[in-house]
């Protein structure tokens, strides 16, 4: 019987108690030490063919008779006010059919924007075009023919700071005193860094294309989150649940920055349902790394007291944050949190300049926050001479500091001395010996904690029929993490048929089964259990179809890699032998995630190791290799994990090195909006990466024992950089990314 | 104006302006949608395609200036099922959100037809123009040179 329970859930570290619902399906996490059939060995992609061979469809893909295309007018300053728009104009333009400006009345409303009569950030939407060709709807935005008045504007934090322009109220938490364990401690150590606005980037821009239709409203959405989107155009264009439709079968990457329906599927909306017709808006370059959203910079201070024993005594974090999301504070969360002290001090706040808000970024704020804590730990080990991963042996707890729970698991332990013996740690002294190159060589090291438990609510159903095809439908869409593949390693573990005979739909909101956002590294605890739920039901039916076809009791039956046998070996039939005779029909279940544990905290912990190369003539900096053991309890895919882990490593290598978007103080516009400029890895900048996972399910968490992966790996890389770099250099950098003209400046 | 191209081995005569981007063309007047556009402004590799085999951004061409050249896009190596390399592609897992897989597979292809044995420093190079910002490129590499029998 369901059940109606309340249960803590997290998402990103906001902790809410609410009602879920929950039916009891009696599975326990599978054995740790059980040897299964199909998770934990590589598998290549469900939709890997597709997916080289072009056949994918994106949203930008997405081509409909009678469609528009709209185009985007945005504001050409920080900040200022809009004088003049020739709307008639533009609709004078041929084949333009409908035009937004700021002063038009839409079928919704937000606190700010969606188009700006006072845009407050170089890039801001001012008006929308929709045209029968996209070269007709960048005429129209011509023929708007702008007229706005700069107003000044901030874009430098330290002013804007001592101007109190402060978004929302500061934060503080705080247990213990702080001050005086800093007094008191035997050893302490300051730190300042600065890290860099990082945008997420993605190669498929943001896009979105709408048919509002007398009894339907569908929309294909570049978005991690389907329903949240589904959610949001019901509330905005107050049209019932049932009649609305998102698809996103398949997104070009998001990292964070594409949640909810978005400005391009709100604007798409609004002109399908003025015009009658198909809209498909999708940002060009220039508008994605202007207006797609952000990593904000941050400037922190790090403050730490210790015994000369290496235990930390205090720990004193502050952050100022270049506007980033509206009550979202995090960055001093790791800070309160990975490590075992009594005094502990995290203060934030969010600064608002004349800049694009910051949105999700992978590992939001966390990743920040780390940068600043592990190169403060780093100082520390080197002050006290202790070997900086023993530092942090020392100061371990398996409890969350803040919280005061005790975690569901926590290998972190098993991480620091893996990544030391696969990278050497132990003689990395050795680096120090000059070579003929002349490059001066250093390894540095840096934890990572992120949540990642994921929780309710979550469900999935599975179907099989007479083609003895398992098809598993989710409510998430695989934004390039593998999250089908990984529900279809799951299902056909359970139901002990050959992974080729599991079929794993998403990405739609038509089948009203509920999945959550790809965000917060939830989609694997939360969704997994789900699928398991679902195949054990279709699971117990079919050993009892199979009691009636080979008359044989029910509990002497066993259904694994596609066989049905007895105990005791008598029979041994093709599954197949079962589904034949299902004919037309098909038999169904469905499952759901159960509530998380009460009483414990779930995170992810992992440490890497960076080895780099600083050429002290030209500022260079090379990353000779990044060792990585990161704990996510159980590895389903090790293969599409590793994928994971490599691709987090790469953008977090980029944050520490070349990553940084630039604004022009003088204009407070960005000067590096383009791909030319913002410089984002290739595969010449690609070092050697080691990955590796400690072989520890969280039994506790959920019945597949698995954590998430999609945040962890981003968090620690540009830190463990940044100490790398001071153990070549012996200098300590101040601000991220480590460019060349930066470096040469710190070894000046 | 009128312009004849010759794509995958078809001939297809087309009234176009005379601007017109032969990245749009394929995906807009032929379908041809594999061919993805990431910037538009031959920065990100995601719209290559073969002309007379070289691997070209096909944002950054006019159409009518690939009139009179031999046109393959992803289609075209993927017309008779998926070629070796994009099974190793697929083996690799040289995939994740697979946007810019099409710009990757056509410049890999360019690069293993006129050396069918690159080494790691030769594949990144040829494949240094393709950006992958899930960050493929280590599994994207070993795709090659397995593929290639080299030293992955």
């Amino acid at each position: 019987m369901p059940r109606l329970v309340k249960t803590v859930t997290e998402m990103e570290g906001r902790f809410e108690e609410k009602w879920v619902l929950v039916e009891e399906d009696g599975i326990v996490s599978w054995d740790p030490a059980a040897e299964l059939a199909v998770v934990g060995k590589p598998a290549a992609r469900q939709t890997g063919p597709q997916r080289v061979s072009g056949i994918a469809r994106y949203t930008v893909d997405v081509a409909l008779p009678g469609m528009l295309h709209a185009a985007v007018l945005r504001s050409p300053v920080a900040h200022g006010r809009v004088t003049a728009l020739q709307i008639d104009a533009a609709l004078a333009v041929t084949g333009v059919r409908a035009v937004l400006g700021p002063e038009t009345e839409l079928s919704f409303k937000q606190r700010s924007g969606p188009l700006y009569g006072e845009p407050d950030y170089a890039g801001a939407p001012i008006a929308v075009v929709a045209a029968d060709t996209l070269v007709a709807a960048k005429a129209g935005v011509r023929a708007l023919a702008l007229e706005i008045d700069p107003l000044p504007f901030v874009v430098d934090i330290q002013a804007a700071f001592r101007d109190q322009r402060i978004d929302g109220d500061p934060f503080e938490d705080a247990r213990g005193d702080v001050d005086a364990a800093l007094a008191a401690a035997e050893v302490s150590v300051e730190l300042q860094v600065e890290t860099p606005g990082q945008l997420q980037t993605p190669i498929e821009p943001h896009a979105a294309v709408a048919w509002w239709k007398p009894d339907e409203l569908i929309c294909w959405i570049g978005t991690q989150g389907i329903f949240d989107a589904r959610d949001e155009l019901t509330r905005r264009f107050n049209v019932p649940k049932e009649r609305v439709r998102v698809i996103a079968e398949y997104i070009g990457g998001g990292f964070g920055g594409k949640q909810n329906a978005g400005f391009e599927a709100l604007m798409a909306v609004e002109l399908s349902k003025r015009t009658g017709r198909p809209v498909r808006l999708v940002l060009d370059r220039h508008g994605e790394q202007l207006d797609g959203g952000a990593r904000p910079a941050t400037h922190q201070t790090v403050r730490l007291g210790a015994g000369r024993d290496g235990l930390l005594t205090a720990i004193d974090a502050e952050a100022l944050v270049e506007y980033g999301m509206a009550g979202w504070r995090a960055v001093t969360t790791p800070a309160m949190t990975l490590y075992r002290c009594a005094n502990a001090r995290g203060m934030e706040a969010n600064v608002r300049l004349d800049v694009r808000r910051g949105n999700a970024f992978r590992a939001p704020a966390v990743m920040e926050g780390i940068t600043a804590l592990e190169q403060a730990m780093d100082e520390l080990a080197i002050e006290l001479e202790i070997d900086p991963l023993d530092l942090r042996r020392r100061n371990f707890t398996d409890r969350d500091q803040s919280a005061d729970l005790p975690y569901t698991s926590n290998a972190v332990l098993y991480c620091y001395d893996r990544v030391a013996e696969l990278a050497g740690w132990a003689d990395r002294d050795q680096l120090h010996v000059p070579q003929d190159d002349g490059l001066l060589r250093g390894m540095g090291c840096a934890t990572q904690i992120w949540w990642g438990g994921g929780g309710p609510p979550s469900h999935a159903t599975c179907r099989i029929g007479g083609d003895g095809v398992a098809v598993v439908t989710i409510g998430v869409q695989d934004i390039g993490t593998g999250s089908l593949t990984t529900a279809r390693m799951v299902a056909a573990e359970e139901l002990g048929l050959p992974l080729d005979r599991v079929l794993v739909v998403g990405g739609d909101t038509g089948p009203n089964i509920y999945g959550p956002v790809a965000g917060g590294s939830q989609t694997t605890p939360s969704v997994m259990p789900a699928v398991r739920g679902a195949a054990a039901a279709v699971k117990h039916k079919l050993l009892a179809l199979a009691a009636d076809v080979f008359e044989a009791a029910v509990d002497d039956l066993e259904l694994a890699d596609g066989h049905f046998r007895t105990k005791d070996g008598g029979l041994d039939q093709p599954y197949t032998e079962v589904t034949m005779k299902l004919g037309q029909a098909s038999i169904d279940g469905s499952g759901m995630r159960g509530p998380n544990p009460d009483g414990f905290r779930a995170n992810t912990f992992g440490c890497q190791i960076a080895q780099v190369a600083v050429d002290p003539g030209t500022g260079e900096v090379f990353v000779e290799g990044i060792w990585a053991v990161h704990d996510i309890g159980r590895v389903i895919n090790p293969l599409g994990a590793s994928s994971q882990v490599e691709g987090g490593i790469l953008q977090g290598m980029a944050y520490g090195l070349s990553e940084e978007r630039l604004f022009d103080r003088t204009t407070g516009v960005p000067v590096n909006a383009t791909l030319d400029d913002y410089k984002v890895p290739t595969m010449m900048d690609t070092p050697p990466i080691t990955v590796e996972f400690a072989p520890v399910p969280d039994v506790k968490l959920n019945t597949v024992g698995a954590k998430g992966l999609g945040e962890p790996p981003i968090i620690p890389t540009a830190a463990a950089i940044a100490n790398a770099f001071r153990h070549a250099t012996g200098v300590r950098p101040v601000a991220l990314p480590l460019t060349p003209a930066r470096v040469l400046e710190l070894l000046a | 104006m009128r312009v004849t191209l010759s794509v995958n081995g078809e001939r297809h005569e087309l009234e176009l302006a005379p601007l017109a981007r032969l990245a749009d063309v394929l995906r807009d007047e032929l379908g041809l949608v594999g061919t993805k556009i990431g910037c538009g402004e031959g920065a990100c590799g995601a719209c290559a395609v073969l002309l007379d085999g070289r691997s070209v951004n096909a944002c950054l061409i006019y159409a009518a200036a690939a009139e009179g050249h031999e046109l393959e896009t992803i289609e075209g190596i993927s017309r008779a099922g998926l070629t070796p390399l994009q099974e190793a592609f697929v083996a690799s897992d040289a995939v994740q959100c697979g946007f810019c897989t099409s710009g990757q597979i056509v410049t890999a292809t360019a690069l293993l037809r006129d050396n069918p044995a690159p080494d790691s420093e030769q594949v990144r190079r040829a494949m240094s123009g393709n950006i992958c910002r899930c960050g493929c490129y280590v599994k994207i590499e070993r795709a090659i040179l397995t593929f290639a029998g080299g030293d992955a």
